[in-house]
């Protein structure tokens, strides 16, 4: 059953076949963050720790803040997709390709910046051969480990009826690794069921693992007995803040890719205006966790966790901290309490912003705890150095790049979801419509 | 002749790709159950290994499962009617 | 089975440094240079803290030998993933340089900063340095062990004699170099013991006790409560 789809599907089958030269550019750019990334890595290997700005007792930072940073725009794709799948969104069509590639190879990097981040990488092995499970970082390497296999597959699955549709394009390319990876789909009843019973199956699966990712994420500072670590709202709260960043995330990504490959068919400004209306949301959510946390700290008033509330407040990180405010509340809310015009541009804004005040959050639960420790020690300031900073931009780098690559090999819309929209989706939905409406219901009286 | 020997190296292929995931979930629920080992044999609270693993490594079972009836509902059963 | 732990008096203290330099002599603790100590790297894994007095803050001064307090409960090795520091059955918390893979969750952990990171390779083999006591490379946590070398020597020690090893054999080196004696050191499960003696005095605390870790060094505050 092969469907020859109408004159606009081919914008998206244009990435994978033609190579244009905005991306040889794009390509070259981020290599050079990447270069640099490599560099400051290989410093690191040779010489130690010691490039970096970190000291005692601030002996967590740049790279610390990146892996939950990262590991929170990993996010991005389960709530999408599989929420939306699950609830039966129909607008979710044209973006869960999308999410579901962000989740895939941020998760990648932001277990990566872990192993950049010890001191002895050559022995990364003795945690597969020593591994402690009271550890919180032993809990990390297993749930992360289950998302990256769960969202690999869950990326995957609702893949191979494009694949299919890739292998059977006359006069393609790469024939053998669409043959191999589409397992033989001809879109046969049975086929079609066997697919979507997995798809659902996964679509479940896929969203306690991520809750238990960012929560376990979390619990590696919150199992300490630092000041203001300690805290039995880590775990909620830092659920809500990667899916909160990882709204962010998708939206520029759809935005980027929007531009760069003519997608304005399929992207309508309706997408971000639903997109944006949950980037709201979960700024205002995102605040009263926040507010709940400081508020409790304040009330309380413990001295160590003051010390560590005004370094907050209105000392050392007082420019980080109301920067964070002003990212992740005040930016979103003027940019997204209307949204009826020019949507594109303010949905863009605000998640830029967010992306910006989430890595400051992330930055401002970090390192002041770590630095103004109980007992009392002479004040010392963290500076992170040209090797956190190269090691921070050569990641985003080489997320982007991958996002890139993956582009150029499979499609970043998902055809075959966009054509059961058509044909089948408007149907369900009003017969799902009528459901909800008075009326009588077949079986009784 | 030449399609049913292209036929034949993509069917190799997909039964390799199949075989490299059941490796990679199977090699974590195999790790999973050598740190629950470890941590006995260690005294090393061995609670904290089994209670995780009772989580964890049902997860990882589902995941196996669903992707190998995809392959075998797909590759192997439906092949091209 | 021994408990062994430390009372440091307080009262007798006068700041003057020498368990410091007692045990980075005798651990082959680096010295980090004068650019490293201003980015914040000194390793000192005994370290005096400085205290003013609250009710005089500009006159009086309270130092506090802190080396790592041996926790019965560590929070340091709760959270560790590979094993590499733990409590051994006498109390003592060990380090396994060889196996630790430097992710600093530990250092993050201890409540007391107890813990010190190799940020570069410090420590080079040179003349004169403890034989006893392995060179940390870099990327790898250290910290205090009771000086535990100076316990397998005496062990060993009394092996080889055909005797009884005696508790007052070990001695860890800052209690040794202690000139006003403000140091006690010994085995706390033991009633006879000078340590168990002073652990139960009036005038004893620990520090940052209300977080349960349960320390083994036990300080005994100045005067009859705070003069």
């Amino acid at each position: 059953m092969v469907e020859t789809g109408d004159v606009h599907e081919e914008i998206l089958f244009r990435p994978i076949e033609q190579t244009g030269r905005g991306f040889y550019w794009t390509v070259a750019v981020l290599s050079v963050f990447i270069l640099w990334g490599v560099v400051a890595y290989v410093t690191q290997y040779y010489w130690g720790l010691g490039v970096t700005g970190l000291n005692e007792p601030v002996s967590w930072g740049f790279y610390v803040t990146n892996f939950v940073f990262f590991i929170g725009i990993s996010h991005a794709g389960t709530l999408i997709s599989a929420i939306l799948r699950l609830s039966k969104a129909e607008w979710r069509r044209p973006i869960t390709r999308m999410a579901e590639v962000i989740t895939v190879m941020v998760i990648f990097i932001g277990a990566g910046q872990i192993l950049i981040d010890l001191g002895q990488p050559d022995r990364m092995l003795n945690v597969l051969r020593w591994g402690r499970y009271q550890s919180p970082l032993l809990w990390d390497a297993t749930s992360i480990s289950a998302y990256m296999s769960a969202s690999l597959t869950y990326l995957y699955l609702p893949m191979i009826p494009d694949i299919a549709i890739l292998r059977d394009r006359p006069g393609g390319k790469r024939k053998l690794l669409y043959s191999v990876l589409a397992l033989g789909w001809t879109g046969t009843e049975q086929q079609h069921r066997v697919l979507n019973r997995a798809i659902a199956v996964m679509g479940v699966l896929v969203i306690p693992i991520a809750v238990s990712v960012h929560s376990v994420v979390s619990f590696v500072f919150s199992m300490t007995l630092q000041p203001m670590w300690h805290s039995t709202i880590f775990g909620p709260y830092f659920v809500v803040g990667a899916i909160f960043s990882g709204i962010a995330g998708l939206i520029v990504a759809m935005i980027v890719f929007r531009k760069a490959y003519g997608l304005e068919y399929y992207l309508k400004p309706i997408h971000f205006r639903y997109l944006g209306q949950l980037l709201l949301i979960m700024s205002l959510f995102w605040f009263y966790f926040t507010f709940s946390e400081y508020l409790t700290g304040y009330y309380g008033a413990e001295p160590e966790e003051m010390k560590v509330f005004w370094s907050k407040f209105d000392g050392t990180f007082a420019v980080f901290f109301w920067g964070m405010v002003l990212c992740n509340l005040v930016i979103p809310l003027a940019c997204l309490a209307r949204l009826a015009q020019h949507t594109v541009v303010k949905v863009l804004a605000a998640s830029i912003s967010v992306i910006v005040g989430m890595w400051l959050e992330r930055f401002i639960i970090v390192v002041p705890s770590l630095s103004s420790p109980r007992l009392p020690f002479p004040p010392t300031t963290y500076w992170p150095t040209w090797v956190e900073c190269g090691e921070t931009a050569g990641s985003f780098a080489l997320f982007a790049l991958f996002y890139v690559l993956f582009t150029k090999f499979f499609p970043i819309i998902s055809i075959w979801e966009i054509r059961e929209g058509r044909e089948v989706g408007i149907k369900e939905v009003e017969e799902r419509v009528l459901s909800y409406l008075p009326g009588e219901v077949e079986g009784q009286s | 002749m030449e399609q049913s020997n292209t036929n034949q190296l993509v069917k190799t292929l997909q039964w390799l790709w199949m075989c490299v995931f059941i490796l990679l979930v199977g090699g974590i629920i195999i790790w999973i159950s050598h740190l629950i080992y470890a941590a006995w044999w260690l005294g090393d609270v061995p609670s904290a290994s089994i209670g995780i693993s009772l989580v964890a490594m049902p997860i990882f079972v589902v995941l196996l499962s669903v992707v190998l009836y995809v392959f075998w509902g797909l590759a192997v059963r439906g092949r091209g009617q | 089975m021994a408990l062994w732990g430390m009372v440091i008096d307080l009262d007798r203290c006068t700041g003057c440094q020498a368990c410091v330099m007692a045990c980075k002599a005798e651990n082959n603790v680096p010295a980090v240079g004068v650019d490293q100590a201003k980015r914040g790297r000194i390793i000192s894994w005994m370290q005096v803290l400085t205290e003013s007095d609250e009710q005089n803050p500009e006159n009086k001064m309270r130092f506090v030998p802190r080396p790592c307090l041996q926790c019965d409960d560590p929070p340091c090795t709760k959270v560790c993933p590979v094993y590499a520091t733990y409590r051994n059955p006498e109390g003592i918390v060990g380090q396994i340089y060889g196996r630790c893979i430097g992710c600093r969750f530990c250092m993050a952990a201890c409540p007391y900063n107890a813990k010190y990171f190799n940020w570069y390779t410090y420590q080079k083999e040179k003349p004169g340095q403890n034989p006893d006591v392995s060179l940390r490379p870099k990327g790898v946590v250290e910290k205090c062990t009771f000086c535990h070398h100076r316990l397998q020597k005496a062990r060993a020690q009394a092996l080889a004699e055909n005797r009884q090893f005696d508790p007052r054999e070990y001695v860890p080196a800052c209690a040794e170099s202690c000139p006003a004696q403000a140091i006690v050191f010994g085995d706390l499960s033991d009633p006879g013991s000078e340590v168990a003696r002073l652990a139960q005095s009036p005038r004893a605390f620990k520090l940052l006790e209300e977080l349960g870790t349960k320390p083994k060094v036990i300080y005994l505050t100045e005067g009859e409560g705070g003069g």
